[in-house]
């Protein structure tokens, strides 16, 4: 049974996209996702487990994005979670998962006739918002451990369309468990718990279908821990497994015309392939609400 | 554009902050070699647990060391010690002088290792481990805690033997250490005044590979490569000569043998039982009580583990019957009733202390078993008290019998009983653990922790308070958990102390106090 990582959602003003804030402007976004999976995989060894049947976590998401100056955005996002399974005999979980505070700048914004090249780098941190267990495999609301990350942002837009890589770095420190022996591939007389360092990616392309007011993008992502250990067979995952996913999904982001101010999100994401993760089905639903908070904010924060 | 590089420097030096490293975690107990507080020149004389007689395992007399013989492998250790490598240094540091600790330790991890369940096959039947065949999926062997702590069981009482016998000897041949015969040898590790032939470290070396070698045959490269090293780092550090190693190498594989033997025949092989057999103690139950457990996996399990480890061969006890508790409350009655409503509270407001308690004992899947967390706490004693070999191997001998007895008794009271769980007997009822594939009464965990405390309060008196603490926290641990009923628990506990008391009653009697 695998352990569940801090994944992020596919919503607008999140420190993966190209979005920045205007300045002084700031974004209130509040999303609800579902993810579930029948399927996970062992290691390498994909299978179903008649003791979860249907594994399920739901995300209540408050995010803020600020714009402190017409170049950095800081984003701020503290989800709650609940999660359970359809079968079996274990008890679910919830509460408050990670908080995760980033700032993202802008570095190169380079124009030419009807193009524009972005290039922005982001750095953030998320910890552990509550007292969850991260040794309670699959209902743990995440790793437990700091996650200091870099991203950089390549973005390329070209009239109404555009397209997007990013990469991040994620330097993660150690969890605390509630045992102090536990064995991966060797035994540890220790509570605590070295969560392999990440890297996650993605890429995608989008366009405006309607300018300044629908927007749709379909992205590629995914995470490949650099170190970590595999589950062995049936046994429980662990938080120090090395976790690989691959993953598809597709987005959209509607602007009320008559009311700028308010947007909606909808997405919906399918993991294509990993190691030591669920197989999830996902979607989600947003709403944000955009207003001035000081300065001039007169400029459209929403358009690329 | 100095401060974007400051800044950028902060946020890199955060991140070093933030880094874990699993190299810096350790991966066994920090250990230095001690001078032993008391040397037991009479332990050859307390009373073994299987060997007839001391001597049933026979020696060589030793050479002299006025002998050629042994002149020459004096020179021959001389020149080892005087040029040890890096590696050969943290060989020395890693045994130390209590290599027991380490075999303990190694027992412990292989346990771990070897702790996961089968599992289900496509069409959602059970494949069993096969001793036959150890390296087919399910690999041989499930070291569920019968099973690790029958291993465990015979490793020390092995290890206890052989002891007693090793002190024997070395009391009646006396032969000096090599730093008593030439004072210009190098040694690595603090002088004991102990005589030196046959060596402890090899005979505690071979009883460990053979017994353990027989409990998990897929580690026998791996422990042969360890035992090796144990032998060998008796000679780096200048302990013992060839000699020495030979002898106490012959000693500790001709006492495991015996042991072994016991092994063969102690009922373990049928503890397993066909499907049959545990359907027939279901119906059994069901007749007399009204009431059967059953697994509730999916796939379900056909059997659980060991329906007969209740009719292995006990250590100390008389019989199962002797200790086997009364009934429990029926499903429905008052007191079942107030116990159930307990863990529905419980799980419905369970603290964050009682959360860490349940998951502290927890010693499920992967771990080294409730058995594995008292030898833990028994090492760690060991070494507190800064015990000679011969000591340890007493206080693990005594903890793994009754350890072990607990486990066969409390099996015995499991199938009998056949008592449904929390989870079965309790409509809609979830747990934070995985639930055991055995009935519920009596608490396997409060019936080893309570014998295993008996044991240790016995031979540290001073730890007396923190042990009886301990099994109390193990057995709540399970009521937290919503793994077991209080009364499975409070049972568990009074029978494990009974079992417990046989096993003192035994140490008592064998000369060592």
């Amino acid at each position: 049974m695998v352990v569940s990582c801090f994944v992020y959602p596919s919503l607008a003003q999140t420190p993966t996209d190209a979005t920045l804030m205007a300045k002084g402007e700031l974004c209130v976004a509040l999303s609800y996702s579902s993810e579930n999976w029948e399927k996970y995989w062992e290691g390498t060894l994909q299978r179903d487990n008649g003791n979860i049947g249907t594994f399920t976590r739901q995300t209540v998401m408050p995010m803020l994005a600020l714009g402190v100056t017409k170049k950095i955005t800081a984003i701020a996002a503290l989800p709650w979670m609940q999660t359970k399974a359809s079968a079996g005999q274990l008890r679910g979980a919830e509460g408050l998962q990670d908080w995760g505070v980033w700032i993202k700048g802008e570095a190169i914004q380079h124009s030419f006739a009807a193009s524009t090249l972005k290039v922005q780098a982001v750095a953030g941190i998320a910890g552990p918002a509550s007292n969850y267990l991260p040794d309670y495999a699959p209902f743990n609301l995440g790793l437990g451990c700091l996650d200091g990350s870099f991203r950089g942002i390549v973005q390329y837009e070209h009239q109404r369309w555009y397209a997007r890589a990013q990469m991040g770095y994620h330097v993660r420190g150690n969890s605390t468990i509630e045992r102090n022996y536990y064995y991966t591939t060797t035994g540890y007389y220790t509570d605590q718990v070295a969560i392999p360092n990440a890297i996650t990616y993605g890429y995608s392309v989008g366009a405006w279908v309607l300018p300044q007011s629908l927007r749709a993008e379909l992205t590629y992502d995914g995470l490949t821990s650099l170190d970590g250990h595999d589950i062995r067979r049936q046994d429980i995952g662990f938080p120090s497994n090395k976790m690989i996913f691959t993953r598809v999904g597709a987005s959209l982001q509607y602007q009320i015309p008559k009311y700028t101010s308010f947007g909606v999100l909808a997405s919906g994401s399918y993991i294509l392939n990993g190691r030591n993760v669920g197989q999830s089905s996902a979607f989600s639903f947003g709403i944000l609400y955009r207003f001035g908070l000081f300065g001039n904010h007169n400029s459209n924060s929403i358009t690329n | 554009m100095n401060t974007r590089i400051i800044s950028f420097l902060l946020m890199v030096v955060c991140c070093c902050m933030i880094q874990s490293c699993d190299k810096d975690l350790p991966t066994q107990l920090t250990l230095d070699a001690y001078i032993f507080t008391a040397l037991d020149e009479k332990g050859g004389t307390w009373k073994p647990v299987l060997l007839s007689t001391v001597e049933q395992v026979a020696i060589p007399e030793p050479e002299s060391v006025n002998s050629v013989a042994y002149q020459a492998e004096l020179a021959q250790l001389k020149s080892i010690t005087a040029q040890l490598d890096a590696q050969q240094k943290a060989a020395i540091q890693y045994w130390g002088n209590n290599g027991l600790i380490r075999w303990n330790e190694i027992a412990r991890e292989l346990t771990s290792k070897y702790n996961l369940t089968p599992a289900p096959n496509p069409d959602g039947s059970y494949t069993l481990p096969d001793p036959a065949n150890p390296s087919k999926y399910p690999n041989f062997p499930f070291s569920h805690p019968p099973y690790a702590s029958r291993a465990l069981a015979y490793w020390s009482a092995a290890q206890f033997d052989a002891l007693v016998a090793t002190w024997h000897y070395k009391f009646k041949y006396r032969r000096a250490t090599p730093k008593q015969v030439d004072a210009t040898i190098l040694t690595y590790l603090p002088e004991q005044q102990l005589p030196s032939y046959p060596s402890d470290a090899a005979a505690v070396a071979s009883v460990s590979q053979t017994i353990l070698t027989a409990m998990f045959p897929l580690e026998k490269d791996f422990i042969a490569e360890k035992a090796a090293e144990h032998r060998l780092a008796m000679q780096w550090a200048g302990v013992n000569v060839e000699s020495d190693i030979i002898a106490g190498d012959l000693l500790g594989r001709g006492v495991a043998a015996i042991f072994l033997n016991r092994a063969s025949k102690d009922g373990m092989k049928a503890a397993q039982t066909p499907k049959p057999i545990s359907d027939s103690l279901t119906l059994a139950a069901k007749a007399r009580f009204g009431w059967f457990w059953e697994n509730l996996e999916k796939p379900q399990r056909p059997v659980g583990i060991t329906p007969f480890f209740g009719k292995v061969q006990p250590w100390c006890i008389p019989n199962v019957a002797t200790v086997r508790p009364l009934p429990p409350p029926a499903p429905g009655s008052p007191a079942f009733e107030k116990d159930a409503a307990e863990l529905r509270d419980i799980a419905n407001n369970l603290t964050p202390e009682q959360r860490k308690i349940a998951n502290f004992w927890s010693d499920g899947l992967g771990s080294y078993t409730p058995p594995g967390h008292w030898n833990r706490l028994a090492s760690d004693f060991v070494v507190e008290y800064q015990l000679n070999p011969l000591r340890t191997a007493r206080v693990f001998a005594y903890l793994n019998m009754a350890i072990m007895d607990a486990g066969i008794s409390c099996w015995d009271a499991k199938y009998f009983y056949h008592y449904p769980r929390p989870s079965q007997a309790i409509p809609g009822f979830k747990t934070i653990l995985g639930i055991p594939n055995f009935p519920s009464y009596t608490s396997g965990h409060s019936t080893f922790s309570a014998a295993a405390a008996a044991v240790l309060s016995h031979l540290f008196p001073e730890k007396q308070v923190q042990c009886e603490a301990w099994a109390k926290e193990a057995s709540l641990s399970r009521i937290y958990a919503g793994i077991h009923y209080r009364f499975d628990t409070e049972v568990g506990l009074e029978q494990g102390k009974l079992v417990g008391s046989y096993t003192v009653g035994v140490a008592k009697n064998d000369g060592a106090e």
